[in-house]
């Protein structure tokens, strides 16, 4: 009983406490300053979608003992550490309210001689919405191997974080496997497949919010199916096929390269489980399918392998020649009915000025084809040179454009969304006006996915990074994210589903189609 | 009876000291590696990699103990308390007659015999808060164990007060003191020779590694050449690592054997393992290869999870490779470990002022010796640290022509090492190089032509061969007898070291190689 005198005063002082460390209200007085807040992430002047999570950010001022933000009407404190923690749901009305307009974002830092203002900065609120999902792969840049990696599925709306498949979390030779290239069928979780490599290996392919196991092989592959493209409305998938190495540089700007021997197309259907080649030459090396919207036309990149290395075909030759492999993108017509492709036509150019491009995808509405150009090869993602680029694929009047020129057609780089480091890996929403990227911007060597704005005209936006919780998460995860798809949905199956598939079924091989 | 009670308090205060001596001076520089190859914050993210194993929590718990061999007597006093508090809640709950009560300690025993027994793998390629962890949850287990008793005991308290009042505690009989005695010294040889015979570079190489943080190089290569007839990679390895910084690689490099026996080690399967990931990152980075010690500690980071040895080194390799921001992330996460202050502040400071890092001694050798011209890991045999300087054809300073020349004497690449002396033409060469080439000198008269002042040299050599004649159809027995006598001689290595060098070992790990990322 005689405690309970003490209850009130403690009550009262850690509300001081409180109080103390993390203001609650905008300062009345204080005094402005000229130089910018230093924040992190950096989410000056972005665009951002009217459903996004918060832009949680922090400051970083030795002089100041605590911080105050407002965001458009929203005041939010901090503690030392700088970190804003904004509220969710008055975040998500305030967007709401403010669809194509602007949000003016104040910084006020306390220090000791006061209140100080930083300049005031502005988000630009889109009026189209991204798509809530967004699947990665999360990875350490660890270069040949693996040990703890997932696909995981962050709603973006929020914070959460969903994981569809992990592998193993303890080391174990019986059970250490690797997963990748996750891919969806329009945007849509209905279909959806994705790789696994060691053991327990073979593709895992999802329909119906049930999931199994297949191999691609045959004599005439020359691995299993590697990057693949759901086709968008049929249970089709294009798959490149790679012998795919990697090389470690002792002394040079990149640090890697990795490289295919040899890559060819494939076109598998989930339904039979049957496989055929649609490309395989020995001169050529196909990668990166990708489908046009309608279905109707198949995109993909391919290099013409270097006469020199022709004579002496080997691996290792490969890679002493990795500076002079350049990818362009071709095109092929297919019809549906036939299932059968025409002749392929070249899209984009690049190897005629020595340069080279990776992972084309054609926007939703048919009118842009994204892609990544850097300086040579194709595992852009290592490399400081690449950028986003675009291509018109429709003439200004609509119709669709020939190649060559007084087409109309324009090829141009996205500068507002590119940095001095990688850019690569890039998906559209299923609007069309949003693209989720990768970049190793940050650092040079952990990519973090960044998220632009894409408007009518063709034209990027300053492109944010993924919003975190905890702004400081991405300065201290070790791990890169990979392979960042957008869908409508969250993934249909459940990851216990996904785990008995991958270790208690065995791989049903695909029949292969001459 | 307070002196009775002394008394008999007097052998749990022994054991104590004993543990401690065993935990700090024995095993202490073991302890400060296994701190060095673990990584403990409050910080979710990178504990995530740790919690999310079977029995994370209890391995995080260990990591924490593990904080106290940042100063391993601290450390060591830790271990001990914990074991003698274990000792005396064993014999608690099993409600020992004081007589029976030497017994307790052989629990503690067992532990020590089982960290021994582990060798480096107490944190090589196994989780560094294991051996801690496990003698935390002994000690918790015993402890409620013992606290559940207590208080079922209290309860009877009241019926048998007056009987346990009227006894006193009686002065120990001398037995009493030889059991527990002979007990102690179960407790503490077996671990001490355990280590001493199955794993005797253990405490040298942690030594060596613990000089390396200091920069104390000639620590470094007194520590070897104390145990010079100890054969083992790793202590050869941060050997050479200490001579090239002192710069008596080119004189002192077959000072010490270099046979190289088994090590005993486990990898992360429970597999055999030749032990080279164990130095494989340091002797990349001394050898001027930052991005394959970068490479590698990627990879002990991927494989391991975050550890401060992995962090520390990607640091430093960021540094020198000029990439500020990744330098400044890794040493932002750093901080986030306790006790890391001093070197944190160090390299933060090279960020903001890159002149500090040709200033920095360490480094400076470092950076004499990196490549030039860019070429791929794979064109080189591994470990590449090795292999590189082997092939090398063109070097950045006379430092990286030395590591070259030593390289191919070591390997016994002699027409590669004749060729790469070419710049040495006309001068007195370094010790070790001078002796290579008399070894050349019947084949290749014109080296001495080329090294006029190597005639004293040849004669020696001459006699060297006549001596060791008889041993010539038995090296490994001649490996050994000859060694005190010759060691540091290279003819004397040529003929007799390293008769297993010609076996070539894949160091890759390539147990979960795959995909790219």
């Amino acid at each position: 009983m005689k405690y309970k005198i003490f209850i009130l005063p403690i009550f009262l002082f850690t509300l001081f406490l409180v109080s103390c460390t993390k203001p609650s209200a905008v300062p009345q007085q204080f005094t402005e300053v000229k130089e910018d807040a230093v924040i992190y992430p950096d989410y000056r002047d972005v665009t951002i979608p009217p459903n996004i999570a918060p832009l949680n950010f922090m400051v970083t001022d030795d002089a100041a003992d605590a911080f105050v933000t407002q965001v458009g009407d929203l005041v939010c404190g901090a503690g030392k550490d700088g970190k804003f923690d904004l509220d969710t749901l008055a975040w998500r009305q305030m967007l709401s309210a403010t669809k194509g307009g602007d949000l003016s974002v104040s910084v006020f830092a306390h220090r000791e001689s006061g209140w100080v203002k930083h300049p005031d900065f502005t988000l630009h609120v889109a009026e189209e919405e991204i798509d809530p999902f967004l699947s990665y792969r999360l990875i350490e840049p660890g270069y040949e191997l693996y040990r703890q990696l997932g696909l995981y599925q962050r709603n973006l709306t929020n914070f959460t974080e969903h994981v569809i498949y992990e592998n193993n979390r303890a080391f174990s030779d019986e059970d250490n496997h690797c997963v990748n290239c996750h891919n969806y069928q329009a945007y849509d979780t209905d279909r959806m497949l994705f790789h696994v490599r060691g053991q327990h290996g073979g593709t895992i392919i999802v329909q119906g919010g049930e999931a199994h196991k297949i191999a691609i092989k045959h004599d005439s592959i020359l691995s299993a199916g590697v990057y693949p493209s759901w086709h968008p409305t049929l249970p089709l998938v294009a798959f490149s096929t790679n012998k795919t190495g990697q090389v470690f540089h002792l002394q040079h700007p990149e640090k890697i390269e990795v490289l295919d021997e040899a890559s060819d197309l494939l076109l598998y259907d989930a339904e039979k489980n049957t496989v055929q080649n649609v490309l395989r030459s020995k001169e050529y090396m196909e990668t990166f399918p990708c489908w046009a919207p309608d279905g109707r036309r198949l995109y993909y990149c391919c290099a013409k392998v270097p006469e020199s290395l022709m004579a002496d075909y080997t691996a290792f030759q490969v890679a002493l020649k990795y500076d002079s492999l350049f990818y362009d993108i071709y095109s092929m017509p297919f019809d549906p009915d036939t299932r059968s492709f025409g002749e392929p036509r070249l899209e984009v150019n690049a190897s005629a000025d020595r340069h080279s491009i990776s992972v084309p995808r054609v926007s939703p509405d048919g009118r842009f084809l994204l892609f990544t150009k850097g300086d040579y090869g194709q595992f852009h993602i290592w490399h400081q040179s690449a950028d986003l680029w675009v291509k018109t694929l429709t003439s200004a009047d609509g119709l669709p454009s020939l190649t060559g020129e007084g087409s109309g057609e324009r090829l141009y780089p996205l500068s507002a969304a590119n940095s001095p480091e990688a850019e690569s890996y890039h998906s559209w929403s299923s609007n069309g006006r949003w693209i989720a990227f990768v970049s190793r911007r940050e650092d040079q060597n952990f990519s973090r996915v960044f998220i632009t704005y894409f408007d009518r005209e063709g034209q990027a936006r300053r492109a944010f990074l993924l919003p975190q919780q905890d702004p400081e998460h991405n300065t201290l995860l070790l791990k890169s994210y990979n392979v960042p798809e957008l869908s409508k949905r969250a993934v249909q199956v459940s990851f216990e589903t996904l785990k008995h598939v991958v270790y208690h079924t065995e791989a049903e091989t695909a029949t292969f189609k001459e | 009876m307070k002196n009775a009670r002394f008394l008999s308090l007097l052998p749990s205060a022994a054991f104590l000291l004993l543990t401690w001596f065993w935990a700090a001076w024995w095993m202490g520089d073991i302890g400060l590696m296994a701190y060095e190859n673990s990584f403990v914050t409050a910080d979710s993210t990178l504990m995530h990699w740790l919690w999310q194993q079977p029995f994370g929590v209890l391995w995080i718990v260990g990591r924490v103990l593990l904080l106290t061999y940042h100063w391993p007597w601290v450390g060591g006093l830790l271990v001990a308390v914990l074991l003698t508090a274990g000792s005396w809640l064993v014999g608690y709950c099993l409600r020992m007659p004081q007589r029976w009560r030497f017994l307790q300690y052989l629990p503690a025993g067992v532990w020590m015999t089982w960290v021994a027994w582990l060798g480096l793998n107490v944190f090589y390629q196994h989780e560094p808060g294991r051996p801690l962890g496990v003698l935390f949850l002994v000690v918790l287990v015993c402890a409620i164990d013992a606290f559940i008793i207590w208080t079922f005991k209290s309860r009877r308290k009241s019926v048998v007060t007056a009987d346990v009042k009227s006894k006193k505690p009686a002065v120990p009989h001398y037995s009493f003191y030889l059991l527990h005695l002979l007990v102690f010294l179960l407790c503490l040889s077996v671990p001490m020779a355990l280590t001493h015979a199955r794993y005797p570079y253990a405490r040298p190489v942690t030594r060596m590694q613990v000089q390396m943080q200091q920069q104390d190089w000639n620590g470094m290569a007194e520590t070897a050449r104390a145990n010079a007839h100890l054969s083992y990679r790793p202590l050869a390895a941060y050997y050479a690592v200490a001579l090239v910084h002192n710069g008596r690689l080119a004189d002192d490099l077959f000072d010490i054997r270099l046979d190289y026996d088994t090590l005993y080690l486990k990898d992360r399967a429970g597999k055999g393992d030749v032990g080279s990931n164990y130095y494989t990152i340091d002797c990349n980075f001394h050898a001027g290869l930052v991005r394959p010690a970068t490479h590698r500690a990627m990879e002990l980071l991927t494989m391991e999870g975050p550890s401060l040895f992995s962090l520390k080194m990607l640091t430093r390799c960021a540094l020198l490779d000029h990439h500020w921001q990744l330098a400044r992330k890794y040493l932002h996460i750093i901080g986030k470990a306790p006790f890391e202050g001093a070197f944190v502040e160090k390299y933060s400071a090279m960020i903001e002022h890159p002149e500090l890092i040709d200033a920095d001694p360490e480094f400076n050798v470092v950076q004499r010796t990196m490549p030039i011209e860019d070429s791929f890991e794979s064109m080189y045999q591994e470990p590449i640290f090795l292999g590189y300087a082997v092939d090398l054809m063109q070097g950045r300073s006379k430092e990286a022509l030395i590591q070259s020349l030593m390289a191919n004497l070591y390997s016994k690449r002699m027409p590669a090492f004749l060729m790469r002396c070419e710049p040495l033409v006309g001068t007195t060469p370094p010790l070790s190089i001078g002796q290579g080439l008399v070894t050349q000198a019947r084949k290749f008269p014109d080296v001495l032509k080329a090294f006029p002042s190597l005639d004293m040299e040849m004669r020696r050599f001459v006699s060297f061969l006549q001596v060791v004649q008889p041993y010539m159809q038995d090296r490994p027995r001649g490996g050994i007898e000859l060694f005190d006598q010759y060691h540091g001689y290279y003819p004397y290595y040529y003929f007799f070291g390293n008769l297993k060098a010609t076996r070539k070992t894949n160091t890759q790990d390539s147990s979960s190689a795959a995909g790219v990322n």
